[in-house]
Formats: structure tokens, C-alpha cells, sequence
């Protein structure tokens, strides 16, 4: 494998230190793979560290031993390189991180810290289009002025890539971002007003779900199936969402326009919750292809839930 | 530049994961970027709770410092997996909740409440070195801590121990006073660690009783006043196998004993490599785990904080009813105690060989030489709170209680090896397994206090809540029914022959309550 000047220099120079990290890695991580570590560094660091060095030559050597670092940490718990659990990781090294090469070179650790961080819990919602969300963020690099507005746009595409338990967070830390990358990473024309905007998404969960497919934003498959439901869940509704149970499980749910996330919640919760039904609208039943006369139907101010004991999916709509 | 620090890293995830009320759920946006990636800007882990705290320095420890793969504190949510195991039918139990080693959780506990923990158990399984741990937790640099721990030994003097007056002094002093003493540092640490503690000559372990129980050193007329502290004293044999016996009120100053289990060989590759690295746990303890003298202020008044509910007590006051009647001891009511029997010096077989009338199978109170002390019962209290703080609870569940109670109690309730109870094959292993009996007679005790349904059943308990509601304002018409109805239960209680412990202790309860009625009535009376 061939590696580019500048970090040959810098492993040249940081020969000892290196050395002396992969040995304590092997001895932690006993079944660390060192193949997997040099052809990550050989490809992918070395992407990053050419990415770096066209707009800050001066800083290539701490970004290579910091991304050294954090590659041996990333191989010897398999979230990067062949044995690699989810394949995000590589991507963002690999597509997003070198579009951000001038904050990368400025703050090497924080820039590959937060943003690996933010690509493993995303990758652990089965349900949140991570894909979608490295692409948005390489998408509007350019656009990145700072460190700040970096984590507030990774936090509010996470948003729109289908953690709505962060709606409201997301959009309180994104007043900080410029309008025009706000409303980019919105997708919302560029004639549109940003505070009104956000307020407006503030208010209600579904506003802009115009193009929301038929058979609304479902979430839900048999635990057989590596799903999160052992039976066909039961509904009921709380104050900020729904309260589900299947089986001795039970969950809180929350949805909007860009999709559903099911939380951790307790026996109690789930029996303190309300119990009344709405009826189904039967466009939305037609729709949903799911036999009739034994759907619930719950709702809440926004939103309207439907479950079948005839399925493990829970689909959400707009209310109205 | 980033620091790459394998052996000092502490998880970011919560030690103790719980579903968080739906209604106090708080989404916070900034935790996407937590993760198992240093961003650089972690720093100490300020404002951290300190139970959780407490929980990073326990998990630390496990996985990094002691090699320790026994899990004997054992916690379920719902059904766990037993299995019997080998001729004697053993369970081993696969847990269902997060469960502790006890030799790694008890001096912590220890620490957050600045008792005395004594480790005990063969040379060469950690004793020291877990001290030592709890020395650096205390934000003490490891030579320090090493260079204050006092090793026991024969020849140990009040010098070695406490310090030494200056020798300038000594010459030219005209009086006490001018006699300045250099004390030893290890007085004024807040984690104070004795090694071999059963090796100190007799008289040296006086004047270490004074420091452990009073706080305070004495030399010529001159005092140093230590500052609250943790102690952690170890010996390879709880049973008098050192060098000196250990004088009584000492091993009653100790608050609770662990015991270092041995070592298990399938971890041998996790010993090798910490030979191989050259690591020493003690060297690497993370900043973010260190307590300061206010966290551990903080998190002693946190733990007083926890509550113990109302039927808990209860079960606590049934079992330590249990120990200290011993009927044949006394000819008044009030002495018929194991106690009496003890000061009296007589043989304890000739007590035993007397009391015939009970069945002294089912009799807890037979199976210990004595009963539990207010100390006992005061330690028993923190301890389980600290345990149910510890668990990031509010309030005590009975499990926490029924883990701790074998490790306070381990040195303090007695038994008798005589007893029929030890004498039944199936209850062999409790003549050497002292935590294993404790836990047991808790047991036995909850599932007797459960058969008499002394939860919705309890008139005592009924008469005394009455009586703590004050006496002010009550006519004597009032007082009179009350004092006939103490007289009657009294009756109704005694009706039966047999007498066991709860019941004593019920009848002088009850004898109390009469006695507080009488001396009112007499006053409303003579105030006429």
C-alpha cells in the first residue's frame, strides 16, 4: 500500500508513540487486528490527512496522531474495518470528514470525536436513515463556517433522519445556524422565513409532511425478525406520545414528519396512560391494507396512531 | 493532541440504566454527541450525581483494577436462571439485575460513609491493594497512601503508631506542655489503612481503639484530633490465627468484614496482561472518579437522606428480636438475656442444657451465642442505606437489607455450633459459611414475620404509634382504656407457655408503654 508524503512523515515522526499505543492496544484488546488498523491508516487517515494538508500543511502531524488514536480505538472495537458492526464509520471518514478539511485540521479531535459519536448512535436507531445523514452533512460542508454550527447542523439533521425525541432540541440548537444552511438542511425553499419556520415546526410535529407516503411513518416488526415487538403491541396514549406494550415490553412513542422512535418505558406509565380510542379513518385503514373492524386507533393532539392485533407495524399519521 | 489513556477511561454510559418517567423525560439534543469517542472537551466529570459517581469508581475498579469475577450480591428483576449444582445441590444463580461484588462494593460503601471495613482472607488475593485503591479514590498520591498504611507487626510500638515526642524537648521541657509530638501523618488522612492489624501487640491496639472509636490521639498529655475518615484494616485469618488476639472492643469498632475470594484461574489472561504491561491499577485512576473531602461530605448526608420504610424497620425489629432472650439466664423479666448469661461467666452449656421447653429448631434465637447491639443495628441502618443510594434509590428496599446484613453482622452475631440447627446435614456449610447463615436466618426470620402477617397484624406496633402521637391533651378516662388495653393484650400474648424473642421483646415494649401511662395518670392525678 502506498501512502501519501505527509503522513509518512508524520508516522516517521511519531514512530515510538505509535508503536507504544498499538502494543497497549494489543494487550487490552487481545484480539486486535493490526491488518485492519494499517490499511485503515494507509486509506482512510491518509484521506483525511491529504484533505488536511491542502489547507493547513502546518497541522497535518496532530491531525494524523490524533486520527492514529482514535483509529486504534475504532478497530480494536469493531466499528471500523473488516469485522466492522455498522459500516457508517468508514463512510464518514471517508466522505464527510475531508469535505470539513479546514475544521478538521483546526480541531482534529473534536471534529472526528463528536462526528464518530453522533454515526454510532445513529446507527444503533434500526429505523434512522444514517445514510441519508452523511449525506446531508457533506452536502452542506461547505456551507459550515465553525465548530458550533457543525454540531448544530449534525443535531438537526439528525432530526430529519428520524430521532424525533430531538425535534425540540434539535431546533432550539439550530436558531444558532445561518438561515440559508438552516433552510438548506430543511429543504425549505430559500424565499422561506427561518424564525417563522422553526417556530412552526415547534408547534407541530407534521408541518411540511406533505410528500408523507400513504401508509404514513410505521414503525414496529416482530422481534423474530430482529424487531422490537415479541406480539402485535397495544396502545394507549400519554402526554407527549404513546405509550406501547408488547409482550412484558413496554415503550414510548414519539413521531413526526421525519419518522418514529420507540423509548424505554415502564409497566406503570403504560397503566396510567389513556385509554380512549378515536375511530380510523377509513382512507387511512383503505390505505393501510390491514383487515378491518379490529383497528385502534389512539390519538393525541397531532398525531394519530394505529395498531391491528393483526400486525407488529404501528403506524402514525397527522391528525386531521 | 489527544490523550490516549486506555487504562483511565471511565464509560460515559450510566452505570445503573432505568427507564426515566415518561413525564420527567428531558430529550437532551447534546447527547448525540456522547459516545465511546473522546471529543476532546470531556473534562472532570463535574456535576455528575455522586451515586453515579460512586458507580464509575465501582465499575473502574472492576474492570480495570481487581480482577474480581465474583458477583455474591446478588439483585433480580423478575425470574432468574438457578441452577442445582453437584452432589450437595447447590444454586448457582445467573442473576436478572445488576449485581456487585462484594469485595469491591463494600469498601466503597465503606468510603462514602467513613466506617471500618476489615478485609480478611488468604495472603496474596488484593486485601491491601483494594486498600490502597480507596486511599487514591480519596485523591491521595499512591506513595502517600503507601507510605502512611500501618503495617502490623510484634514489635509495633505507640511510637511506631501515633509519633514521637521531639527528643529537644524532652531534655529541656519544665513541663508537659512544653513537650511538642510529632505526629504521625497517617492520623490526619481521611482513609486510614492498618495492615495485618492482628499483628499489633495488645497494648498497641488500645491506643489504636482510642483513634478508631474516639477520633482522637493521645500522647503526654497532648491530643491530635483526627478528621472523619475511612478506615480499612486487613488479616489474613478473622479467627485469631495472628500473632496477637485481637482485643474485643476492637473487632466491635469494625463495621463491616469482606472476605477476598480466591482467584479465579480463567481470568489468568487479564493477570497476564497486567504483568506483561507493567500496569499498576492504583497509577491510573482516573481524575473523574477522585472524591474530594466535600463529595464525600455530601455524599455521606445523601445517604442519611435515603428512607427506610416503615415495614422494613418493622422486619428489622422482628429479626434482631430474635437473638437476645435467653429464658433460662435470668429470674426477672428484663434479665432473661444471653447477656446476663455472658457477665455471669457461667458455662454457656449449662443454659442451653436448661432451656427444654421450646423447639429450639425453629427458634432462631438458639442459633446465636448472643444478640445485636445498638452499634449493630446503627451500622446495619447506613449500610443498607448507603446500599439503596448506592442503587440510585431513594429509599431502602428489603433486598438491600437482606445483601448488607451478612457483612455488618459477619463479627457480631455469634453462633453456636451446638445448636440442633447446625446439627442437621443440610445445614453444614453454615457452620463455616457465616455470610451464607446470616443471609439464611434473615430469610428464616422474613418468611416467620410474613406467616404471622405482622404487616396488617401488629397491636404492638399499633399501641406504640398510638403513644408517639403525645400524650397531650388525653383525659384520664382515655388513659385508663389504654392501660387496660396494654393489660389485656398482655394477657392474650402471655397466654400461651412458650416464649420466643419477638414476644420478649413485644411484652417489654408493652411493659414500657404501661409504665409511660401510669406515670401520666399518676401526673393528671396529682395536678387536680
Amino acid at each position: 500500500m502506498t501512502i501519501s508524503a505527509a503522513l509518512a512523515s508524520s508516522l516517521a515522526a511519531g514512530r515510538s508513540r505509535l508503536n507504544a499505543r498499538v502494543a497497549e492496544t494489543r494487550r487490552r484488546h487481545p484480539g486486535f487486528d493490526t491488518d485492519a488498523f494499517a490499511t485503515f491508516v494507509g486509506g482512510t487517515v491518509d484521506g483525511l490527512v491529504q484533505a488536511a494538508e491542502a489547507v493547513a500543511p502546518e497541522r497535518v502531524h496532530a491531525l494524523a496522531m490524533t486520527a492514529c488514536d482514535l483509529a486504534l480505538e475504532l478497530v480494536a472495537q469493531h466499528l471500523v474495518g473488516p469485522a466492522a458492526r455498522q459500516p457508517w464509520l468508514d463512510r464518514l471518514w471517508r466522505e464527510v470528514v475531508p469535505r470539513h478539511a479546514r475544521l478538521l485540521a483546526d480541531q482534529p479531535q473534536a471534529v472526528l470525536g463528536a462526528l464518530g459519536n453522533a454515526v454510532i448512535q445513529l446507527g444503533q436507531w434500526p429505523q434512522v436513515r444514517v445514510d441519508a445523514w452523511l449525506g446531508w452533512m457533506a452536502a452542506l460542508a461547505d456551507e459550515v463556517e465553525d465548530l458550533a454550527q457543525l454540531r448544530a447542523l449534525g443535531q438537526l439533521l439528525a432530526w430529519r433522519a428520524g430521532m424525533a425525541h430531538y425535534r425540540r432540541g434539535a431546533l432550539a440548537a439550530a436558531e444558532s445556524l445561518p438561515a440559508k444552511l438552516a433552510l438548506r438542511a430543511l429543504e425549505a425553499g430559500a424565499d422561506a422565513d427561518w424564525p417563522t419556520l422553526r417556530e412552526t415546526l415547534l408547534a407541530n410535529p407534521w408541518h411540511g409532511a406533505d410528500d408523507l407516503p400513504a401508509t404514513g411513518v410505521q414503525i414496529g416488526t416482530f422481534s423474530g425478525f430482529g424487531g422490537p415487538f415479541a406480539q402485535p403491541p397495544e396502545l394507549r396514549v400519554g402526554d407527549d406520545g404513546f405509550l406501547v406494550r408488547s409482550a412484558d415490553r413496554h415503550f414510548l412513542l414519539l413521531g413526526d414528519r421525519c419518522g418514529a422512535v420507540l423509548l424505554p418505558a415502564s409497566a406503570e406509565e403504560f397503566a396510567a396512560a389513556s385509554i380512549r380510542e378515536v375511530s380510523a379513518p377509513e382512507a387511512r385503514v383503505d390505505a393501510l391494507g390491514w383487515p378491518e373492524g379490529c383497528i385502534s386507533a389512539f390519538a393525541n393532539a397531532h398525531t394519530l396512531a394505529l395498531a391491528s392485533p393483526c400486525t407488529h407495524a404501528i403506524a402514525l399519521f397527522p391528525r386531521g | 493532541m489527544s490523550g490516549f489513556k486506555l487504562f483511565q477511561r471511565v464509560s460515559r454510559a450510566p452505570t445503573n440504566p432505568r427507564a426515566v418517567p415518561v413525564a420527567t423525560r428531558e430529550f437532551d439534543v447534546a447527547s448525540l454527541y456522547e459516545g465511546p469517542l473522546s471529543t476532546g472537551d470531556e473534562g472532570e466529570a463535574a456535576g455528575l450525581p455522586l451515586d453515579e459517581k460512586l458507580r464509575q469508581a465501582y465499575f473502574w475498579i472492576v474492570n480495570n483494577a481487581v480482577i474480581s469475577p465474583h458477583y455474591d450480591i446478588e439483585y433480580n428483576d423478575g425470574a432468574a436462571a438457578t441452577f442445582a449444582v453437584g452432589d450437595s445441590r447447590r444454586t448457582l444463580t445467573l442473576p436478572s439485575a445488576q449485581s456487585y461484588s462484594s469485595f469491591i462494593l463494600l469498601p466503597l460503601l465503606t468510603f462514602a460513609t467513613r466506617r471500618k471495613c476489615l478485609f480478611v482472607g488468604g495472603p496474596g488475593r488484593g486485601k491491601t491493594a483494594s486498600a490502597i485503591l480507596m486511599g487514591v479514590l480519596a485523591g491521595y498520591p499512591v506513595k502517600e497512601v503507601r507510605r502512611a498504611m500501618q503495617h502490623g507487626h510484634p514489635q509495633m510500638t505507640l511510637a511506631d503508631l501515633l509519633g514521637n515526642p521531639l527528643p529537644a524537648d524532652l531534655a529541656s521541657a519544665q513541663s508537659m506542655d512544653d513537650i511538642r509530638i510529632a505526629w504521625r501523618s497517617w492520623l490526619g488522612m481521611r482513609v486510614k489503612i492498618i495492615d495485618e492489624y492482628n499483628r499489633i501487640p495488645t497494648r498497641t491496639q488500645s491506643a489504636l481503639l482510642t483513634v478508631m472509636s474516639d477520633n482522637y490521639a493521645e500522647m503526654l498529655d497532648h491530643v491530635y484530633e483526627c478528621p472523619e475518615s475511612a478506615w480499612y484494616l486487613t488479616a489474613n485469618d478473622d479467627q485469631g490465627g495472628g500473632t496477637y488476639q485481637v482485643i474485643e472492643a476492637l473487632r466491635d469498632r469494625i463495621d463491616v468484614i469482606v472476605q477476598a475470594l480466591s482467584f479465579n484461574p480463567r481470568f489468568l489472561d487479564e493477570l497476564l496482561l497486567r504483568v506483561e504491561s507493567g500496569v499498576r491499577p492504583e497509577e491510573m485512576m482516573p481524575p473523574e472518579i477522585i472524591f474530594s473531602a466535600e463529595d464525600i461530605d455530601a455524599a455521606g448526608k445523601q445517604i442519611l437522606a435515603v428512607t427506610m420504610p416503615e415495614a422494613l424497620r418493622r422486619r428489622l425489629e422482628f429479626f434482631s428480636s430474635q437473638f437476645e432472650l435467653m429464658e433460662t439466664a435470668g429470674s426477672q423479666f428484663e434479665y432473661m438475656t444471653k447477656d446476663t448469661a455472658r457477665l455471669s461467666g457461667a458455662d454457656w452449656h449449662q443454659f442451653t442444657a436448661a432451656d427444654n421447653g421450646r423447639d429450639r429448631l425453629k427458634d432462631l434465637g438458639c442459633q446465636t451465642r448472643n444478640g445485636l447491639s445498638v452499634r449493630n443495628l446503627m451500622t446495619l441502618l447506613v449500610f443498607a442505606k448507603a446500599m439503596a443510594w448506592f442503587r440510585g434509590n431513594a429509599e431502602v428496599e428489603l433486598e438491600d437489607l437482606r445483601q448488607i446484613l451478612p457483612f455488618v453482622l459477619h463479627d457480631k452475631l455469634q453462633p453456636d455450633p451446638d445448636a440442633p440447627f447446625f446439627a442437621l446435614p443440610e445445614h453444614a456449610a453454615f457452620r463455616s459459611d457465616r455470610l451464607g447463615w446470616l443471609r439464611h436466618l434473615f430469610d428464616l426470620s422474613n418468611a416467620e414475620y410474613d406467616r404471622l402477617d405482622l404487616d396488617r397484624d401488629d397491636p404492638v406496633g399499633e399501641l406504640s404509634a398510638q403513644f408517639a402521637e403525645g400524650l397531650d391533651g388525653l383525659d384520664e378516662h382515655e388513659v385508663r382504656k389504654r392501660l387496660s388495653k396494654i393489660e389485656h393484650l398482655v394477657e392474650q400474648r402471655t397466654a400461651g407457655r412458650k416464649l420466643y424473642g419477638p414476644l420478649y421483646d413485644d411484652l417489654l415494649k408493652l411493659k414500657y408503654l404501661h409504665q409511660r401511662y401510669t406515670n401520666y395518670l399518676n401526673w393528671l392525678r396529682a395536678s387536680r
